[in-house]
């Protein structure tokens, strides 16, 4: 059985995780990662706290970046170019490669600013082309009806699950290629939870997405490809359906079904 | 196996194997019972049959119960899915053979008057010995949890299917030797096929367990040895 809506074309691998290793200083936190990312589809990490999923998200756009003392090797192929290299300019990558964390995080701006002022990072628009972007996102975020008729007052004054998805609408505004989801729900009730995963099943139309989720259902519910991790390693790898209903290894088994010692 | 963190969780699921374990048992007994009913002609014997179904169908009701509960409140995954979900399926199946082995119990009242003709009996006991075998088998085979053991079930199911297949022409047979034998026979020829059916219960069940263990299903074609949907016997 099959439950996913099947393409006709062969998935295509986006980005591709080869060899990764990762340091926290002498700690070795991932260890020989080798993992594709498919456009157009949402892939999961899993595993207990600790195991490396959120290292593994964060070497993605180059986030270690900004701490001493952390270093990956190994390569991470995205559109031909390894963007662990030292000549990637990392402003742009993370451009390309956005983030949503586990807390919302809007800037102290107003909702408008919140959205336009990426925007403004990255390209020149007009007045009345920058307004057309920000609602633009804000309805691909799911949140313009609830915000347009109070777009100068601060983002802080939105709710959890609005914040959030105007987290995710800033992410969006600056076109880019890759969707990283840090526990994006995790401090959302099941109402905004779902709205969230909503968007997230809308996204992945033309993005392609990583999301780390402690929710075992939520992984279930909104990816196609989940990966399973522990202590640095990746154990299983293969379509959601499949690691939810037979999974290969005693590990991923004992993990999904809550047996971990 | 490692046991699950939650402790009630690991309670619910040997429950639901103890619920199992317990409609298999009536279930086997019902079905000793109603080729005894049958052979001997036992009115009151029928009466305990159709009796016991009744604590089937509620074992049925109560699995049924508490696997929805258990969906619904533990979202059960990989292993454990494949248990629940097999339990419900084998449930099912348990409560079809409880079924067949009534409804052949009850025929035993309609021919009660009948002279038997013996060697046909006796194909049926046989029938139903192997059938009974193959639900022992299989039910062994769900609660160690062996995918082999289920796997030989399934295969065997052809035998009981064989003996089906030379009953049938035995009683057309017997039917066209004296038009009087009609009536008995093709009420043993109704107990044969529902024997004929328990096995296709069983072999259900076995598929069941094998999923459950592996995690796939089994891919060979069974051995399909029923052919009596185009026998018939030429006026020689």
């Amino acid at each position: 059985m099959n439950l996913m809506p099947s393409s006709s074309t062969r998935p295509v691998e986006k980005l591709s995780v080869r060899g990764l290793n990762f340091y926290y200083g002498q700690t070795l936190a991932l260890k020989n990662i080798n993992l594709p990312l498919y456009e157009q589809q949402v892939t999961a990490f899993i595993g207990p706290s600790g195991c490396g999923k959120s290292t593994l998200l964060r070497v993605l756009n180059r986030m270690y970046d900004l701490y001493p003392n952390q270093r990956a090797d190994g390569e991470v192929i995205f559109d031909g170019v390894n963007l662990l290299s030292p000549k990637q300019d990392v402003n742009l990558l993370r451009s390309r490669i956005g983030m949503v964390f586990q807390k919302p995080t809007p800037f102290p701006m107003t909702i408008y600013e919140n959205i336009a002022f990426g925007v403004r990072l990255y390209e020149r628009l007009l007045k009345h082309d920058l307004d057309e972007r920000v609602e633009q996102s804000l309805r691909r975020a799911a949140l313009w009806t609830e915000v347009k008729d109070k777009m100068h007052t601060s983002g802080l004054s939105l709710s959890g699950g609005q914040q959030q998805r105007l987290c995710i609408a800033r992410t969006v505004a600056i076109k880019p290629d890759v969707i990283l989801f840090d526990e994006p729900c995790s401090a959302l009730d099941p109402i905004s939870t779902a709205r969230i995963e909503e968007l997230i099943d809308e996204l992945k139309q033309e993005y392609t997405i990583a999301i780390v989720t402690h929710n075992m259902q939520q992984a279930a519910r909104v990816s196609q490809k989940t990966a399973f991790m522990y202590l640095g390693e990746l154990i299983e790898f293969d379509d959601t359906a499949k690691i939810f209903t037979s999974p290969q290894a005693k590990q991923t088994q004992d993990y999904i079904t809550g047996r971990f010692g | 196996m490692t046991e699950h963190t939650v402790k009630s969780y690991e309670e619910e699921l040997a429950l639901l194997d103890k619920k199992i374990a317990q409609m298999g048992g009536l279930a086997e007994q019902l079905l000793g019972k109603s080729l005894e009913a049958l052979e001997r002609r036992d009115p009151k014997l029928a009466e305990e049959v159709v009796t016991a179904d009744r604590s089937i169908d509620n074992l049925e009701r109560e699995i049924e119960e508490q696997v929805i509960s258990m969906v619904a409140r533990r979202q059960p995954m990989a292993d454990d899915l494949r248990h629940i979900m097999g339990a419900l399926r084998i449930t099912t199946d348990l409560e079809r053979i409880g079924d067949l082995a009534k409804n052949m119990a009850k025929r035993s009242l309609a021919i009660a008057d009948e002279s038997h003709p013996k060697p046909l009996m006796s194909g049926i006991r046989h029938m139903v010995e192997l059938a009974l075998h193959q639900l022992k088998e299989v039910l062994d085979a769900y609660a160690e949890r062996d995918a082999d053991k289920a796997l030989a079930v399934w295969r065997n199911d052809a035998q009981i299917d064989a003996m089906y297949n030379s009953l049938f022409r035995e009683l057309l047979t017997y039917m066209m030797e004296d038009p009087r034998n009609i009536g008995i026979s093709t009420h043993l020829l109704f107990g044969a096929k529902n024997i004929e059916r328990v096995g296709d219960h069983t072999t259900n069940i076995a598929e069941t367990v094998h999923f459950l263990v592996r995690g796939f299903n089994i891919t060979d074609d069974r051995p399909k040895d029923d052919q009596t949907s185009s026998t018939l016997i030429s006026g020689t």
